[in-house]
């Protein structure tokens, strides 16, 4: 059966108009990536509209082709200007800047590339591994388990991607509230329509998130004049750079070992919902930088310093599809527009996602996969293009996307109410952004809201009485599992700033290892009462280390 | 004593919550046996509530509320006068869609755009309106041959 689903498959993704499909959103996200202020999301979102024609494998391809040329392509601008192309390669620029400037580009290209497509390939089997063995773990999961993975979800990427933890959770609440508008799915009943009969449908979710993401940041592009008249970029030197592909994978593979960590690291800030690519290669350069020997030479153009945060923001792409293949939970903002994608073809992301649709599950693993190889041979024809792109004045660019962004709106129902709210969430996200607040929680919040929804009736129904949800939501053991997740998320930021310096920060670990034991430990099998038995023991341990420290936080001191 | 931009946005948002609980009694109760369909809103409403009023709390306590974005001498209207601009023609090619249609009204769109944020010369006007003919041209193609979307044809122009 398996082996018909990998046959069906590569059958559908090897096909000629798919394999063009991917060319052209791998080039195409190589680009995007490649320039400034043209996020990899934004490239993910522009390409929607194009895949409501195409089947669900073609339009997954594509936008999985967009996601790791985009993933790629931010190392262009970073090592030849030093102007990273994605908040993603902002730790790429700090060695590869450098090894361009001493006369290596081609070098710290070759290493770039060679390094996204290892990290990729070895998330890529992860992918495969893991993906399948969690979604059978999801299929424990009942609605109160559903409802508060749903909560985590929202409290963490309201804690990890804006400035205040109190305007990041306002915001997941208002996607909350925009997926509320309408008819709700449970009794069919209209919601805050205002007498309005094309609010009763509710808002869709692709105008309101090209609204939200797109226009919005258009308009913030364009926000300085002299700015956005001037050319992309300017003073790129690219001219006969030949990228030294041997040298580079024979370097590579004389520092495996901090490839292999780097993406783990990227797979497990992946799998994390909301924690992307511009988290993680800034950890695994960290990381390398820590666990090197001459952790002096970060900074001067080392190998190391290019590998790690390569490797880690392709492999976190890996990480983000198992959570949304495996649970149906979005890892990253990019996973949440394709996880729209698929609910655009009416195919429901749920932990039941890999076995009532294997032949779409497989189709995105061997994408994945291809995608890679894709990147590479496409690498050296997009350094051309790329240079040519970067000619262009952004007003140019950003007055042809807007009309673009209404025509793929627009296409979406055929109904110009759609181009409406496209305009209408377009302010709103520019005054958002104006005022600091974060977008990715209220997208996560749009994307999850009719979930969260379904799922807290489902519960109260079957739980019979308000009371005995409530019983049921901490006595259930993945409900509390993720409660108590989401309630040290929500401590999470106060954590970051205090850490190092407070020394209540140093029971901050121990307490959540102990929380995570005890729904563990009320879980069936021995091998959850073994891992609850290994997080106590690890949170005793690290106690005991923080005592004999004298409760000391300061590294200088332990030192 | 001066007012932050984050009190004036709590207070906003309070008074949003507010007028969204009362729309929350127009929400018709169903005897279905399931969570009446006012639960999950107003959940989120009293959420968002709460929020907004920590949110208020610690603006009114901090001394210090730092601006989003550096601190520019450039006057209000002038900083936004883009963003502005590009909103008001995105209005004005919404309301005229269903006359002009797609292709005029989007090259009309991306033309007045971009004249509007460009340089003002000549060479650079013949520019842009060869940039606004081509690239609409080519959308509208991909979308109506290559994807078979029927875009607006409006009234002038109706193809």
């Amino acid at each position: 059966m398996i082996i018909e689903n990998v046959l069906f498959a590569f059958q559908e993704v090897f096909h000629w108009k798919n394999l063009g499909l991917m060319f052209i959103g791998t080039t195409a996200g190589l680009i995007a990536g490649s320039i400034p202020g043209f996020t990899i999301t934004m490239a993910v979102v522009l390409t929607l509209p194009f895949t409501f024609g195409l089947s669900p494998v073609e339009g997954l391809s594509t936008m999985i082709g967009v996601f790791v040329g985009g993933l790629s392509g931010g190392l262009m601008s970073g090592m030849l200007t030093g102007i990273p192309g994605t908040p993603s390669s902002i730790a790429t620029t700090f060695d590869g800047f450098p090894m361009a400037r001493k006369g290596r580009p081609g070098l710290a290209l070759g290493l770039g590339v060679w390094s996204s497509f290892f990290g990729g390939i070895l998330s890529a089997v992860l992918l495969v591994t893991l993906a399948p063995s969690l979604a059978k773990i999801g299929l424990e999961f009942g609605p109160w388990d559903y409802f508060a993975l749903v909560l985590f979800a929202l409290t963490i990427t309201a804690s990890l991607s804006g400035e205040t933890l109190i305007k990041g959770i306002i915001a997941g609440l208002l996607g909350l509230f925009v997926a509320s508008v309408g008819e709700d799915e449970v009794n069919g009943v209209a919601r805050f329509t205002f007498g309005s009969e094309t609010l009763e449908s509710g808002f869709d979710f692709l105008p309101v998130l090209i609204g939200l993401f797109a226009f919005s940041q258009l308009l913030s592009d364009v926000q300085n004049t002299e700015k956005a008249r001037q050319p992309l970029m300017t003073g790129v030197e690219a001219k006969g750079i030949r990228v030294e592909h041997l040298a580079a994978v024979r370097i590579i593979f004389k520092r495996w070992v901090n490839l292999v960590r780097s993406s783990l690291i990227g797979v497990f800030t992946g799998v994390l919902p909301a924690a992307g690519g511009s988290i993680s290669n800034i950890l695994a350069y960290d990381q390398a930088k820590k666990a090197s020997k001459n952790s002096h030479e970060f900074g001067t153009g080392t190998p190391d310093g290019i590998i790690a945060p390569e490797a880690s923001n392709n492999a976190t792409a890996g990480g983000a599809l198992i959570t949304m293949m495996a649970l149906g939970i979005p890892g990253d903002v990019i996973t949440a527009v394709m996880l729209g994608a698929l609910l655009i073809h009416n195919v429901q992301p749920s932990p039941t996602f890999i076995t009532e649709n294997p032949d779409l599950a497989y189709a995105i693993f061997i994408a994945f996969f291809l995608a890679h190889f894709i990147m590479i041979i496409m690498q050296a024809f997009c350094l051309r293009a790329f240079l040519l792109v970067v000619r262009i004045p952004m007003y140019m660019l950003a007055a042809v996307i807007l009309a673009y962004c209404a025509i793929g709106v627009f296409a979406l129902n055929n109904i110009q109410e759609d181009i409406w709210t496209l305009f209408v969430f377009g302010l709103i996200g520019y005054a958002m952004k104006l005022l600091g607040f974060p977008l990715a929680p209220m997208i996560l919040g749009v994307v999850l809201g009719h979930v969260a929804e379904l799922n807290l009736s489902r519960a109260i129904s079957l739980s019979g009485t308000t009371d005995q949800f409530l019983l049921d939501m901490v006595t259930r053991p993945w409900a509390l599992f993720f409660l108590v997740v989401a309630a040290f998320s929500v401590v999470f930021p106060w954590y970051q700033k205090a850490r190092e310096r407070a020394a209540w920060t140093l029971g901050y670990l121990p307490a959540l290892m102990v929380c995570l034991a005890v729904p563990m430990a009320m879980m069936e099998g021995w091998p959850r009462t073994l891992i609850a038995v290994v997080l106590v023991l690890g949170a005793v341990y690290l106690l005991l280390q923080s005592a004999r420290r004298g409760w000391s936080v300061s590294t200088d001191d332990a030192a | 004593m001066s007012v932050s931009r984050d009190t004036i946005v709590a207070i906003l948002l309070l008074a949003f919550c507010g007028v969204l609980w009362y729309a929350s009694y127009d929400i018709e109760i169903t005897s279905y046996g399931t969570m009446p369909s006012s639960v999950w809103p107003r959940i989120i409403i009293v959420a968002m509530a709460v929020f907004s009023a920590l949110l208020l709390l610690k603006s009114l306590s901090s001394h210090d509320d730092a601006p989003v974005e550096e601190a520019s001498s450039e006057p209000f209207f002038r900083r936004y006068r883009n963003a502005a601009i590009i909103y008001a023609l995105f209005l004005l090619f919404l309301l005229t869609l269903p006359t002009l249609g797609m292709h005029l009204g989007g090259a009309l769109f991306v033309f007045l755009s971009l004249t509007a944020l460009g340089r003002p010369s000549p060479k650079l006007i013949a520019l842009h309106a060869a940039i606004a003919v081509i690239s609409i041209g080519a959308m509208w193609s991909i979308f109506t041959f290559g994807l078979r979307v029927i875009l607006p044809q409006g009234e002038i122009l109706p193809i």
